[in-house]
């Protein structure tokens, strides 16, 4: 599969701040890529300069194999955008939404009304297609935002966070509709906070912070990269702080914590790290209810790579 | 792509009821509300046919150039100044008492009036006599000292009396002319800068169209500008069906003034349309350039509009016509940049002068301001990629 999309060091300051920081990456025909970072690392400004609607300094984006500029009307025909706001008519149905913003890539009558039909399908909303914008909650209407972006079939999808803020319901229709379009062809790039929809949805994964790639690969390339191999969690009635701080003596333990009747050990890397705990707990003749171990999660990983520290 | 965006651009800005209020109904109500207040005045202050009696059997054949005069009397040239009936004294009486005539008129030795009671139209009727009875006088005078002149000719004595009478009355009464008719009345004024109004609002429709276009203005205008359809396009066709829209408007409001409240713009029908149809594209043109140029919300963009409006239109008058004076006496510059008195002076010139230098004079200044606004525009839509978004 050759590259659709191909960025080689891309920089991009605004008023002395680097919003984007020598960005080099390229996305394969086909792929599901997914951008992931706090706020403010980057990923939309890295998108709308992508997409020529900012300045950047420095960087060469190609797509389709083409140099990207505002003028590259053939490429933007090809291209589809759901941006992180809602961006639809209020005065206009939901029908009638998705028309004009297909009659912006397609001219043919017939087409668009065949396209237009497809992509009210596509996000479940054909009951919905005579209402306002007004008139939709917020899951429909986050599915509108994406037909309107999507409905002249684009081979490469930009989705700028496009469940924010969506019931549980909506967003498996949104991540459906989403599997089906990458199916049927499209090149998908796909940013978000909600690290479960990267690790159903893309094929590959790349985590932004201060406008630079912190880790990328697989979810199971970047999990490897945690500096954890598993956390194991004991509910427990009681437990000393001698006992807590003979845990933490243990050479595989990374952390280890007790609240809220719940022992919390994270290990490093290691083996048979379970029976030593058990072992542990018997000796001591703690009594315990229940006991579950988890391997390292994406989320895991993402906050050791961007810290833990709070963004605006 | 320019029908289709011309299409949807002129179905949202129509179903865009903030927008339709401002650009259709609030012009409507301003005008019915102007109507209200002014009406009264006007109808007060214009010449009607006033109704009098005069006693048939006093007409005399001395005082037969009395009738004569009365019923010659007009205001202008399909409208007498008196409705005379004849009749005798007891049915004049009745119908003064039943308020059907303003003034009885008894021509027996004495020239008498009887009026029931004291107003415009009986102070008129009042003073016209007692003044052709004094220039009567006057001229009855004159011949008494001529017929002592031993060389007077008293063959054409009559003829010479009728014909002094006739020039001395002609000469003030005969054509009475109704100049409150010309003059620059209240009401006249405020629908010239009610229409002012109405043309700059529509630049509204502009503004929120082409702010719809913009990327670096609306996420509308981010999807619209990531689409294979140039610019020019969007802006182009959407600027179109704001202006239609905006002529929609005017036009409503023209015929609602003229058929429901019947406004007087004047005989020139044709000029006031082309004036209200460039006032209309200046107004279009200020509401883009503050679309274009300005970067805030839409809001506060629409509010800048409409305050920038309404300021205009009361500086060229619209709360009074002495704003208008003031300024152009103590900041003319204001009036020179403002295009609400550009246009509001452009049908004043049209109404009231008969020369066109001064209407020239206003459509040039609106194309000028029209100009600087396509101008300031065009350096923001020009632009394709912005520093931040």
């Amino acid at each position: 599969m050759g590259n659709i999309l191909e960025i080689i060091n891309l920089t991009k300051e605004y008023k002395g701040i680097k919003a984007v920081d020598g960005l080099s990456f390229e996305v394969k025909e086909g792929e599901i890529l997914g951008l992931l970072g706090p706020n403010g690392s980057g990923k939309s400004t890295t998108i709308n300069c992508i997409l020529s609607l900012l300045t950047y300094q420095k960087g060469i984006i190609k797509i389709f194999g083409e140099d990207m500029e505002p003028n590259s009307y053939d490429i933007k025909e090809k291209i589809g955008v759901v941006f992180q706001d809602v961006a639809v008519f209020d005065e206009l149905t939901v029908e009638e939404n998705i028309d004009y913003f297909c009659g912006l890539y397609i001219s043919n009558k017939d087409t668009r009304k065949r396209y237009v039909d497809e992509a009210i399908e596509l996000v479940n909303l054909k009951e919905f297609k005579k209402f306002h914008p007004k008139q939709l909650s917020g899951g429909l209407l986050r599915r509108l935002n994406i037909a309107c972006g999507i409905a002249h079939k684009p081979k490469l999808i930009f989705l700028d966070e496009p469940t924010v803020a969506v019931d549980p319901q909506s967003r498996n229709s949104i991540l459906d509709g989403i599997k089906r379009l990458n199916k049927d062809g499209a090149t998908i790039i796909y940013t978000t906070h909600y690290m479960e929809e990267v690790e159903i949805l893309c094929n590959r994964i790349i985590i932004l912070d201060k406008g630079k790639i912190l880790a990328s690969g697989t979810s199971a390339e970047l999990k490897a990269l945690a500096n954890i191999e598993e956390k194991v969690t004991v509910e427990v009635e009681s437990f000393s702080k001698n006992q807590l701080a003979e845990i933490r003596k243990f050479t595989t333990v990374e952390e280890a914590e007790y609240k809220d009747n719940n022992l919390t050990v994270i290990y490093k890397k290691g083996k048979n790290n379970l029976d030593k705990l058990l072992d542990f707990l018997k000796k001591e003749n703690v009594h315990y209810n229940s006991i579950f171990a988890e391997r390292p999660t994406l989320n895991d990983v993402f906050l050791e790579l961007t810290g833990k520290d709070l963004r605006d | 792509m320019f029908l289709h965006n011309f299409k949807y651009t002129f179905k949202t800005l129509f179903k865009n009821k903030s927008l339709i209020f401002w650009t259709f109904a609030f012009p409507i109500i301003l005008g019915t509300l102007f109507h209200m207040a002014f009406s009264d005045i006007e109808s007060s202050e214009k010449l009607h046919t006033i109704k009098i009696a005069i006693i048939g059997d006093s007409i005399t054949e001395e005082k037969k150039h009395y009738d004569t005069f009365l019923s010659s009397i007009t205001i202008t040239e399909e409208e007498k100044l008196f409705e005379i009936n004849y009749t005798d004294e007891k049915v004049a009486k009745k119908l003064l008492d039943d308020g059907d005539i303003k003034a009885i008129v008894d021509l027996s030795d004495k020239t008498k009036i009887t009026v029931k009671t004291s107003g415009i139209e009986e102070t008129i009727i009042s003073q016209i006599l007692n003044d052709f009875q004094k220039k009567e006088f006057m001229i009855t005078t004159l011949l008494e000292n001529k017929v002592k002149d031993e060389n007077f000719d008293y063959a054409n004595i009559d003829s010479i009396y009728q014909q002094l009478a006739l020039e001395v009355s002609n000469s003030n009464y005969l054509n009475i002319e109704d100049t409150s008719q010309k003059s620059m009345s209240y009401t006249v004024i405020e629908f010239y800068t009610l229409i002012a109004m109405a043309c700059l609002y529509g630049g509204t429709l502009g503004l929120t169209a082409i702010n719809k276009g913009l990327a670096n203005m609306s996420s509308l205008g981010k999807r619209t500008s990531v689409s294979p359809t140039r610019k020019i396009k969007i802006v182009i066709s959407s600027a179109l069906a704001s202006f239609i829209i905006s002529l929609i408007g005017l036009a409503l409001l023209f015929l609602y003034t003229i058929f429901v409240l019947k406004v007087d713009y004047g005989t020139d029908i044709t000029s006031v349309i082309i004036l209200a149809c460039i006032g209309s594209f200046a107004g279009l043109t200020f509401g883009i350039a503050i679309a274009s140029v300005l970067k805030t919300s839409e809001i506060t963009k629409t509010g800048i509009m409409i305050s920038v409006t309404m300021l205009g239109c009361f500086l060229s008058g619209m709360m009074g016509i002495t704003m208008k004076y003031i300024v152009d006496k103590n900041i003319p510059i204001l009036n020179m940049i403002n295009p609400a008195n550009m246009i509001t002076d452009g049908f004043y010139s049209l109404y009231y002068y008969e020369t066109r230098e001064r209407f020239y004079y206003n459509i040039i200044s609106l194309l000028i301001f029209s100009l600087i606004m396509i101008l300031l525009s065009v350096n923001s839509l020009r632009r394709q990629r912005y520093d931040s978004i």
